[in-house]
């Protein structure tokens, strides 16, 4: 497995390929749908304008772009960490569940701190408990070469349980009737930013959150050895640029991501916790760090993109009958054509 | 007593089948040096494939076929994209996750979803007197004919990969490419069959969770086993029947679940619902470190013959 990420991300020429792969998803993501609205005896192109007038020609609709790109984009963040050290975290959804879960655990410890204070020590917590989940996974990788692969997807399997015990158990609501926690206390959620819309604070966390990675990466030693190790392991161990540390920050990282995401989502539109509402971020979240060619700055974009997705499947639903699980046959033959974009670029470019 | 552990050991076996499939066809994937994490997709896919089919022929074969034809689909993809291309297997294999769960609920929920239906499944097999033997018979004389079928392919394997040319071919593609290569074996069109093998099995896979097992088609109803199923392969040491005893494991602890929850109504049922899942964490602990996989798994191959007639 270690060698296969080696050759996983040729990165030749990305800025002046990005906008090619940029197209190559647009043009991959009309032809898909179009065949099934054609299927179900609609007309594709009446459907497109709807989604696309309503996304981004309509303010609500682009509020609520904004919106779903928040957990977009910190999970994806994530996930490109992970992946440029060649560990495949495809355990998002369990980090993000886990995080929510530690935050709001920890939340009546917080309530009363004044206000700035609590909710910065409330996502904290949410980061913390989707990182502990990637320290887990990485301590089994590092002692026990028990592949990430199938860990962080057991694991995710293993959280959702949990969140359901929770959610009827020690943390539901006090009047026991529906399987949902209580409210989150008025001062940990995230206040609004847009009048008359869903999107709230969660957006600065998320901008801050691309900035801080983006410096991290382009910028700091810990970045470049990241990096290096996703490359080639076995020189960066030679290289004595500490291995087993990075992947262990790298785990801690990427997972933490998710669980910030986790939190951010029940303090900023859900306000409690409640059965599985991960909404397959984590699974969305892989395409966008692969698009993004795993760069912290071009995971905002990717993630808007995959938002204008998820919201306009709301809006084909709707128009064209077609089913909303048509993002994610989206999300996998983006991949793919991503995959072949780029195996036929680096072929072509004599590699 | 002995009436329970009889229940327990058959729905154990009927449990693992399904993984157990999947996992065969893995192994072969891998025995030749291609990875597909993409199982789970394709069961997902094939289980849908398999209901739709059922219902539309009246007749559980033709779901099996329908799985069949559904599994090979996606597994071409897969071996297109990450044998003949070189792309990364992982991610190529990730893609068939999303392809397939995709796919799966889209396809539900435009043809069979609208309304409840009545799966055609299939039922036990006739052994006459062999089911009234105590305990043997109701443990392995009351299956489904598949579920022969799964344990037949194990030991076919288990036979055919060490003592075969083909056999040998395979895993010389998967050990040593350069090597097969050199002795003028086409690696990539053996991995390619290899690969197409493990799809339809991985169909086979989801075709039994329907038509089988649960007898319905429920939305996400492969629920991981795809993963573990690949977890499996790992836990048995590339060996069928290792393979098929881990995932006769697997069976039974999600048959020992079912009854735990009932046996103790106080323990809230969600840690018995994780305890399958648990279960393979602490298997992949134990076991991933004490096996090695083929040697050139995961690594995408390009003849140096073909490379050189270019030049």
């Amino acid at each position: 497995m270690d060698d296969a990420a080696i050759s996983a991300f040729p990165a030749n020429n990305p800025r002046q390929s990005m906008w090619l792969v940029a197209l190559v998803i647009v043009v991959i993501t009309a032809l898909v749908p179009a065949v099934f609205i054609l299927a179900a005896g609609r007309d594709p192109i009446a459907a497109y304008a709807a989604l696309l007038a309503y996304t981004l020609g309509t303010s609500n609709g682009f509020y609520e772009v904004l919106t779903q790109s928040i957990p977009l984009t910190l999970v994806g963040l994530g996930v490109a960490v992970a992946f440029r050290a060649g560990i495949f975290n495809i355990g998002g959804d369990g980090q993000f569940l886990m995080g929510s879960i530690v935050a709001f655990a920890c939340s009546p410890w917080f309530a009363d701190l004044p206000v700035p204070l609590g909710l910065l020590c409330y996502l904290a917590a949410g980061f913390v408990g989707g990182g502990a989940l990637g320290v887990l996974v990485a301590w089994l990788l590092l002692r026990f070469r028990a592949s990430e692969i199938i860990s962080t997807i057991v694991l995710n399997f293993i959280v959702l349980q949990l969140l359901s015990w929770g959610i009827r158990g020690p943390l539901q609501e006090p009047a026991r009737l529906m399987p949902w926690s209580d409210y989150l206390p008025e001062s940990l959620l995230l206040p609004n930013l847009i009048q008359g819309s869903r999107v709230h604070y969660g957006l600065v966390v998320a901008i801050v959150a691309v900035v801080v990675l983006a410096v991290v990466i382009k910028k700091t030693s810990f970045g470049f050895k990241l990096t290096a190790v996703g490359r080639n392991p076995f020189a960066a161990r030679y290289a004595g640029l500490g291995e087993k540390r990075v992947v262990v920050w790298a785990m801690l990282i990427s997972a933490g991501m998710a669980g910030l995401a986790g939190s951010v989502q029940v303090a900023g539109i859900h306000e409690r916790l409640q059965d599985d509402f991960s909404s397959g971020y984590g699974q969305a979240a892989i395409a966008i760090a692969l698009m993004a060619r795993l760069s912290p700055l071009w995971v905002a974009p990717m993630a808007i993109l995959f938002a204008i997705f998820y919201v306009g499947a709301g809006v084909l639903q709707r128009e064209a009958n077609i089913p909303f699980p048509i993002v994610y046959i989206i999300e996998g033959v983006v991949i793919l054509g991503f995959l072949c974009f780029e195996a036929i670029s680096s072929k072509k470019g004599g590699a | 007593m002995d009436l329970m552990i009889a229940g327990l050991a058959a729905a154990g076996i009927r449990l693992s089948i399904s993984i157990a499939f999947a996992a065969l066809g893995e192994t072969v994937s891998q025995r030749a040096g291609v990875m597909n994490v993409g199982l789970e997709g394709i069961m997902l896919f094939s289980a849908f494939l398999a209901a739709a089919g059922a219902v539309y022929s009246g007749n559980p074969w033709g779901g099996v076929s329908l799985a069949i034809v559904g599994g090979l689909a996606l597994a071409a993809i897969h071996g297109v994209v990450s044998i003949y291309l070189g792309a990364n297997q992982i991610v190529s294999g990730l893609a068939l996750v999303f392809l397939g769960a995709g796919l799966s609920g889209v396809g539900y929920r435009l043809t069979i979803g609208g309304a409840p239906v009545m799966i055609p499944s299939f039922s036990a097999v006739d052994f006459g007197p062999l089911r009234d033997i105590p305990f043997i018979g109701p443990v392995f004389f009351s299956h489904t004919l598949l579920v022969y079928v799964a344990v037949a392919l194990a030991f076919a394997l288990y036979f055919a990969l060490p003592r075969t040319g083909l056999g040998l071919e395979l895993r010389a593609s998967g050990e040593n490419p350069q090597a097969a290569d050199a002795a003028g074996i086409d690696v990539n069109r053996y991995r390619f069959m290899a690969v197409l093998f493990g799809g339809a099995m991985a169909g086979l896979g989801g075709a039994f969770l329907v038509l089988a097992q649960v007898n319905a088609f429920v939305e996400g109803m492969v629920a991981g086993r795809g993963f573990i199923a690949i977890a499996c392969v790992v836990f048995g040491g590339w060996n069928p029947v290792g393979v098929l005893v881990a995932c006769m494991g697997f069976g039974l602890a999600d048959a020992l679940q079912i009854r735990l929850q009932t046996w103790y109504p106080g323990i809230p049922y969600q840690f018995f619902v994780m305890m399958p899942y648990v279960v393979a964490l602490v298997a992949l602990v134990i076991f991933a470190s004490r096996s090695a996989g083929p040697a050139a798994l995961g690594m995408p191959f390009r003849s140096l013959r073909a490379r050189r007639s270019v030049l």
